[in-house]
C-alpha cells in the first residue's frame, strides 16, 4: 500500500511540487524568522563578550525602571570610581560612557538613520578595557576628534580625514573624522551608529560631566571574578548593579533578545498565516486528487485493501510532502534570512547577523509545524477516501457518497464563525493580559476564516453569478462561469484561501486609516498652537537645549514641551506625560480641567477622571510610585481632568517634577505658539537646522501627514508579509486550475475539435481564475470590514472609516492576481493536442 | 458525380513511431469524396479509420501525401487557419463527450456560432431543431437528456453551422438499435433534404447501409470503395 502512495506521488510530479510549495512558503519564513533572530543574537553575543572579555566585573547604574527606552537613571559619580579603586582585590578599574541620545548627521545634514539609536561612546581609559578595534586611522585623542564605526563611515561615505556632525545633549558640533572601529570584528554594533570620542569630551556632550555610564574592573592576580564581584558588591549602594562580565554579557544579550522578540514573534505570526492559507490549499487539491481517484481506492478496496489502508496510503502522501515542502521551505528560508538583513540594512538598521545560525531547533520546529500542518490537513480528505464504496470501481462515474458531515457543513460553518468574532469581541474587550488577548484574537480569526470557509461553497453560486454577468456575453466568459461553478466545494476552498489574505489585507488598510482620521483628529481637537517640534523619526525625544533655544527667539510666544517617563504604580509600569503647567494652556486645549494642569505645582500629580474613578483618586489623595530615581515618591493628586485628544494619557506631571524625579530631561514634542506671520516660523526653522537638525517643526497639516506617513509605513511591512499569504493562495488557484483541466481534458478536445482557436481556451482559463479571485477578494472584504468593525468597536477609542477606494483597488487587484495564476494553465490548456485530448482518460 | 470532389486526398501515409515498431496506420490512401454524398467507412479495429478521418478533417496532419478540402490544400495549413477551418467549414459528430455538461442543449448546438461570434440563422436553427426533434428538450443540459437526445443534439450542433462536410466517428457506437436507427436517420436526411456532405466511421454494417458509399479499409489501406446497398464496386484499388 505504501508503494501505491508513493507511485501515485511520482506519478503527478508537478502537482506535488505547487502542492509542497504551499507549505514550503510558510515554512521558509519561520525557518527564516529563526535563523535572522539567531544570527543576530549570536552577533551580539559575541560583541557582548568580546567588549567585555577583559573585565572582570562590570558596575552599571540599575535600570530596571527604564529598560523600555525611557530615560532616568544617573549615570555613576567618580567617587564611586574611586570607591571602588580603593577595594582589595582591584587591579584596575576605569569608566566609560556608551550613551544613546546622541545623533550622527550626515554630508548633508540630515540624521544618519531613522530608527536605529546613535550612541555617543567614550574612549576606553585603560586599553585594556577597549572594546573597539582600529580598522582605519586611529583612536580619537582630542575634543575635536571622533572615530565613527566602520558600517556608519561606509554606508554614510563619511571618510577617515574628513568631518562629521554630532549632536548630544549639547547642540551640534563639527569634528574629524581620525578612524573607523569595528566590534568583535564587526563593523556595526548592532545597527546603531558609534561616534567614539575622549572620555571629557563625550562626558561634555552628553551632558554627563564626571559620571560614567559603566565602570569595568579587573581582578588583581589571584582573585576570582566572583569573590572581587561579591567585595564591590558590598561596597556600594543598591541602585548600583555590579555583575562579573560574563554576568553583564549574558544580561545584555538578554535585553536585545527581549528587543527583538517582538520581531520574532510579528514574524511567526505571519509565517502561521501563510502556513494556515497553505492548509486551506492542501486540504482542497487533496479533496479534488481523492475525488478523482475515487474508482483506484474502490480497485483497492474490492481486491482486499482496508479502510485503514486506504486512509494510510492518502496521509502517507500528505507526510511525505508535508517533508518535502518544508524541507525546501527550510533551505528557502536561510535565503530568507539574509533577505530579512538586507530589507532591514535598505531601511537602516545594519543589523550585526555575521554568517548563519542554524540550530536544531529551527530545524525541528519547521520540519514538525511544515509536516504536521500537511497531515491535519489531509485528514479530511483522507476520510473520505475511506468512504469511496468498493462497487464504485465497477460503475461509471459515481460522486463521492454525501456524508452526514457535509450536510451538516453550513450549520457548523454559521456556529465557527460567530464563535470566531465572539472570540475576537472577547480577546479585545475582555482579557486584559496581552499575551493571552493575542492569542485568543488568533484563534478567534481562525475560527472565523475557516467558518466562512466553509460557508463559502453556498456563496460560491450567487457571486459568480454576479461576478460573471458582464463576463456571459461572450461564450468564453460563459463557459468560465458555468466551470467556476460547477464545484462550488472546490471554487470555495481555492477562493477562501484567498479570502485570508484579501481580509487581512483589507482589515490592515481600513484600521490604518481609522487610525490616520483618529490622529487628524486627536490634532484637531488638542492642539491650538502653531507649531510642532518633533525629532525627525517621530519618536526619539531630543535635549532640553531645543525648548530652550526656541524660547529665545523672537517671534516665538509660548512653547509647552512634552515628556514622556514611566513609573511603577502598585508593580506595574505606568506612563507619565511631563507638562509645562505655565504654558501648556496657550498651545493644547484639554477637553477639561484645564486649570488643574495649568495649577500642577512640584510634587503634584493630576489624573485623567477615568483613572481617578478606578483608582478611587480625588484631589488631595496621595499617590506612591516608583522611579528610576526614587524607591518612593510621594505624589499630590491635584485634580481630575478628560482629554479627548489623548496625548496627556492618564497621568500628568510637571516637566519640573518628571525632571529631578524620574530623570526624564528630554522633550518628546514641543508645542508652539507663534507670532503672526512668516518670519517666526522661519526663525525657528533656521535655529534648529543650525543646531538641532534632527529635529523639525511641522504644522498642523504636516504633522497630520507625518503621522499618516508612520503609519502607513507600517502599513507597507505588513503588506510586504501578507503578500506571502496572497501568493501561497495563487499558487492554490493555479493548483485548482491545473486539476480542473485535467479533469475537463476531453472537453477541451472537443471545443478544440469543433472549431475554438487557442486564445479562446486561454481566455477561458483566464476567466474562470479571475472569477475564483474576485469571489476570493468579495468574502475577503467582506471579512476583512466586518473585523475591522468589530475591532473598532471592541477598542472603543478609534473611529471607523473605511478607505473604499482601497478596497476597490484590493479587488480589482483580486482579479488581476487571478488572471496572472492561470498563466501557466491557461497555457498548458492551449497547447492540448486535440487528438490526444479528446481519447484522454 | 461528375463534379469536383470536395475532399480529395492523395496517397495519404500516417506512421507512428519508429524502427521496429512502425505502424503504418494509413498506408497509401487516395481517395475522393464528392459534395453532397454520404460515405461510410468501414474495417476492422485498427484498420485506420479513425487515423483517415481525423486527417481528412485537418485533426491530424498525414506524414506524407495531401489532402484538398474544399478547394484548400489542408496540409500545409498552420494551426491557426485549421481551426478557423474546423470551426467553419466542419462539423463533428463523435462517439460520446460531445456536449459540454454545463451549457443547455440550445447553447450546445449554437456552440460553433457562438465560438465563432456568428449570429445563428435563426429560421435555420428552427428547422433543424425540428428536424432533431427536441424542440420541447432545448433548455435542457445534457445530464437530463438521454443517449440517444445527446447524440441527436451532436447532429444539430455539427449542421448549426452550415458546414461544407460533416465527419462522424461512431456516432452510434454507444447506443442501442433503436436510437442508433433514429441518430441515423437524421444524418440521412441531413444530406437529402438539405444536401450536406457526411463522411461516417462505423463497425455496424447496419449503420453503414444507409450510406450512398461504403469504404472499407483494412492494415491502412483501402480494400473496397461500393455503392451502399448494390455491392456495385465504384472503384477497386489495391
Ligand atoms: N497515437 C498513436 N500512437 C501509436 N499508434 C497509434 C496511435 N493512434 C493510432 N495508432 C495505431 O494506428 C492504427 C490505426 O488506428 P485507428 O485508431 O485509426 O484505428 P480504427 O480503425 O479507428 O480502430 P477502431 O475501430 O478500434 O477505432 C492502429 O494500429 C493503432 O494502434
Ligand atoms: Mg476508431
Amino acid at each position: 500500500m505504501r508503494k501505491v502512495a508513493l507511485r501515485g506521488l511520482l506519478a503527478r510530479r508537478v502537482r506535488l511540487a505547487l502542492t509542497a510549495l504551499a507549505v514550503a512558503l510558510g515554512v521558509m519564513l519561520i525557518a527564516g524568522t529563526y535563523v535572522f533572530t539567531d544570527t543576530i543574537n549570536s552577533s551580539f553575543d559575541r560583541i557582548f563578550t568580546s567588549s567585555l572579555a577583559k573585565t572582570d566585573v562590570a558596575v552599571t547604574p540599575n535600570d530596571d525602571l527604564t529598560s523600555d527606552g525611557f530615560e532616568g537613571v544617573d549615570p555613576i559619580p567618580a567617587d564611586i570610581l574611586q570607591r571602588i579603586q580603593g577595594l582589595p582585590g582591584v587591579a584596575a578599574a576605569s569608566g566609560g560612557l556608551f550613551d544613546e541620545s546622541g545623533t550622527i548627521l550626515d554630508r548633508e545634514g540630515e540624521p544618519i538613520s531613522n530608527g536605529a539609536p546613535n550612541f555617543i561612546a567614550s574612549r576606553a581609559q585603560l586599553d585594556r578595557f577597549e572594546a573597539f578595534d582600529v580598522a582605519e586611522g586611529r583612536m580619537p585623542s582630542g575634543p575635536g576628534e571622533v572615530a565613527l564605526d566602520k558600517s556608519t563611515a561606509e554606508r554614510k561615505d563619511l571618510e577617515v580625514g574628513g568631518t562629521v556632525d554630532v549632536i548630544g545633549r549639547e547642540p551640534r558640533k563639527r569634528y574629524t573624522i581620525v578612524g573607523t572601529v569595528q566590534i568583535a570584528g564587526a563593523d556595526s554594533f548592532g545597527g546603531a551608529g558609534v561616534a567614539l570620542m575622549t572620555l571629557p569630551e563625550a562626558q561634555r556632550m552628553t551632558g554627563k560631566r564626571g559620571a560614567f555610564d559603566q565602570i569595568d574592573v579587573a581582578a588583581a592576580e589571584g582573585t576570582g571574578a566572583e569573590a572581587l564581584r561579591r567585595t564591590i558588591r558590598e561596597a556600594l549602594p543598591a541602585r548600583y548593579d555590579v555583575r562579573t562580565g560574563e554576568q553583564e554579557a549574558a544580561q545584555l544579550s538578554d535585553d536585545i533578545r527581549e528587543q527583538f522578540g517582538f520581531l520574532t514573534t510579528a514574524l511567526l505570526a505571519f509565517a502561521g498565516i501563510a502556513l494556515f492559507v497553505g492548509a486551506f490549499i492542501i486540504f482542497n487539491t487533496f479533496s479534488i486528487t481523492v475525488a478523482q481517484r475515487a474508482r483506484e481506492f474502490a480497485l483497492l478496496r474490492t481486491l482486499g485493501a482496508s479502510r485503514r489502508q486506504v486512509m494510510r496510503s492518502v496521509l502517507t502522501e500528505g507526510a511525505v510532502l508535508g517533508a518535502l515542502g518544508s524541507a525546501v521551505g527550510l533551505g528557502l528560508g536561510i535565503l530568507v534570512a539574509k533577505g530579512l538583513k538586507a530589507m532591514f540594512y535598505a531601511i537602516g538598521f545594519d543589523v550585526p547577523a555575521q554568517g548563519t545560525v542554524l540550530e536544531t531547533r529551527t530545524i525541528v520546529v519547521s520540519l514538525a509545524v511544515g509536516i504536521l500542518v500537511t497531515l491535519v490537513a489531509s485528514l479530511a480528505p483522507a476520510l473520505r477516501a475511506t468512504r469511496v464504496p468498493p462497487v464504485a470501481a465497477l460503475r461509471e462515474g459515481v460522486a463521492m457518497p454525501e456524508t452526514r458531515s457535509s450536510r451538516l457543513a453550513f450549520p457548523l460553518a454559521v456556529v465557527l464563525t460567530s464563535a470566531g468574532i465572539a472570540a475576537l469581541v472577547a480577546a479585545l474587550a475582555v482579557v486584559s493580559d496581552t499575551t493571552t488577548g493575542l492569542t485568543l484574537a488568533g484563534i478567534g480569526a481562525a475560527a472565523t476564516f475557516i467558518g466562512v470557509g466553509l460557508m463559502s461553497p453556498k456563496l460560491v453560486g450567487p457571486i459568480a453569478a454576479v461576478v460573471g454577468r458582464p463576463l456571459s456575453r461572450r461564450l468564453t466568459g460563459r463557459l468560465a462561469r458555468e466551470n467556476a461553478v460547477r464545484q462550488p466545494g472546490r471554487t470555495a476552498a481555492t477562493a477562501a484561501a484567498l479570502m485570508i489574505g484579501v481580509a487581512l489585507v483589507s482589515f490592515a488598510s481600513i484600521f490604518a486609516a481609522s487610525a490616520k482620521e483618529t490622529v487628524a483628529g486627536y490634532i484637531d481637537r488638542g492642539l491650538i498652537g502653531d507649531v510642532v517640534v518633533q525629532n525627525k523619526d517621530g519618536f526619539t525625544p531630543f535635549s532640553g537645549g531645543a525648548r530652550e533655544l526656541l524660547a529665545a527667539l523672537p517671534g516665538v510666544d509660548d512653547v509647552a514641551a512634552f515628556r514622556f517617563a514611566q513609573v511603577r504604580i502598585d508593580g506595574e509600569d505606568k506612563g507619565v506625560t511631563g507638562v509645562d503647567p505655565d504654558t501648556i494652556g496657550a498651545v493644547y486645549d484639554v477637553t477639561s480641567g484645564d486649570d488643574v494642569i495649568a495649577g500642577l505645582k512640584d510634587g503634584e500629580i493630576a489624573v485623567s477622571s477615568d483613572y481617578a474613578e478606578d483608582e478611587g483618586l480625588r484631589a488631595g489623595s496621595v499617590l506612591t510610585v516608583r522611579t528610576a530615581r526614587r524607591a518612593q515618591l510621594r505624589l499630590r493628586v491635584a485634580g481630575t481632568y478628560e482629554d479627548k485628544a489623548e496625548l496627556l494619557g492618564a497621568r500628568v506631571m510637571s516637566n519640573e517634577t518628571v525632571g529631578r524625579e524620574i530623570g526624564a530631561s528630554r522633550d518628546s514634542y514641543l508645542f508652539l505658539g507663534l507670532a503672526d506671520g512668516a518670519a517666526a516660523r522661519a526663525a525657528v526653522e533656521r535655529a534648529l537646522r543650525r543646531d538641532f537638525p534632527q529635529i523639525e517643526a511641522l504644522t498642523a497639516e504636516e504633522f497630520k501627514d507625518d503621522q499618516a506617513a508612520q503609519i502607513d509605513q507600517l502599513l507597507g511591512l505588513i503588506y510586504a508579509l501578507l503578500a506571502l499569504a496572497i501568493i501561497v493562495s495563487l499558487f492554490g488557484i493555479v493548483n485548482t486550475l491545473a486539476l480542473s483541466i485535467t479533469e475537463r481534458t476531453r472537453e477541451l478536445g472537443m471545443l478544440r475539435a469543433i472549431g475554438t482557436s487557442r486564445r479562446q481556451v486561454r481566455s477561458m482559463i483566464r476567466q474562470e481564475s479571475m472569477i475564483i479571485a474576485v469571489i476570493g477578494g468579495v468574502l475577503g472584504l467582506a471579512v476583512g470590514v466586518v473585523l475591522a468593525i468589530v475591532f473598532t468597536t471592541a477598542i472603543g477609542d478609534i473611529e471607523l472609516h473605511v478607505p473604499a477606494s482601497s478596497l476597490v483597488v484590493l479587488l480589482v487587484l483580486s482579479a488581476v492576481a487571478g488572471v496572472l495564476a492561470a498563466a501557466l494553465p491557461a497555457r498548458r490548456a492551449a497547447r492540448l493536442n486535440v487528438l490526444d485530448a479528446l481519447a484522454h482518460e | 458525380m461528375s463534379t469536383t470532389p470536395l475532399v480529395a486526398a492523395e496517397q495519404l501515409i500516417r506512421t507512428y513511431g519508429t524502427g521496429e515498431a512502425t505502424v503504418h496506420a494509413l498506408a497509401g490512401v487516395t481517395v475522393e469524396l464528392p459534395a453532397k454524398q454520404f460515405t461510410a467507412i468501414m474495417g476492422p479495429s485498427g484498420s485506420g479509420k479513425s487515423t483517415l478521418m481525423h486527417v481528412l478533417a485537418g485533426l491530424d496532419r498525414p506524414t506524407s501525401g495531401r489532402v484538398v478540402l474544399d478547394g484548400v490544400d489542408i496540409t500545409g495549413l498552420d494551426d491557426g487557419a485549421l481551426t478557423r477551418l474546423r470551426r467553419d467549414r466542419i462539423g463533428f459528430v463523435f462517439q460520446s463527450f460531445n456536449l459540454l455538461s454545463v451549457l443547455t442543449a440550445q447553447e450546445n448546438i449554437l456552440l460553433p456560432l457562438s465560438i465563432a461570434g456568428r449570429a445563428p440563422d435563426a429560421a435555420w436553427v428552427d428547422q433543424l431543431v425540428g428536424v432533431v426533434g427536441l424542440t420541447d428538450r432545448l433548455h435542457h443540459r445534457p445530464a437530463e437528456l438521454s443517449g440517444g437526445q445527446q447524440q441527436r443534439v451532436a447532429v444539430a450542433r455539427a449542421l448549426a453551422s452550415r458546414p461544407a462536410i460533416v465527419f462522424a466517428d461512431e456516432p452510434t457506437g454507444n447506443l442501442d438499435s433503436a436510437t442508433s436507427a433514429e441518430v441515423l436517420a437524421l444524418l440521412r436526411r441531413s444530406v437529402d433534404e438539405f444536401d450536406q456532405t457526411i463522411v461516417m466511421v462505423t463497425h455496424d454494417p447496419g449503420a453503414a447501409a444507409i450510406a450512398d458509399r461504403i469504404i472499407t479499409l483494412r492494415d491502412g489501406r483501402i480494400v473496397s470503395d461500393e455503392r451502399a446497398g448494390d455491392g456495385i464496386a465504384v472503384a477497386e484499388r489495391a
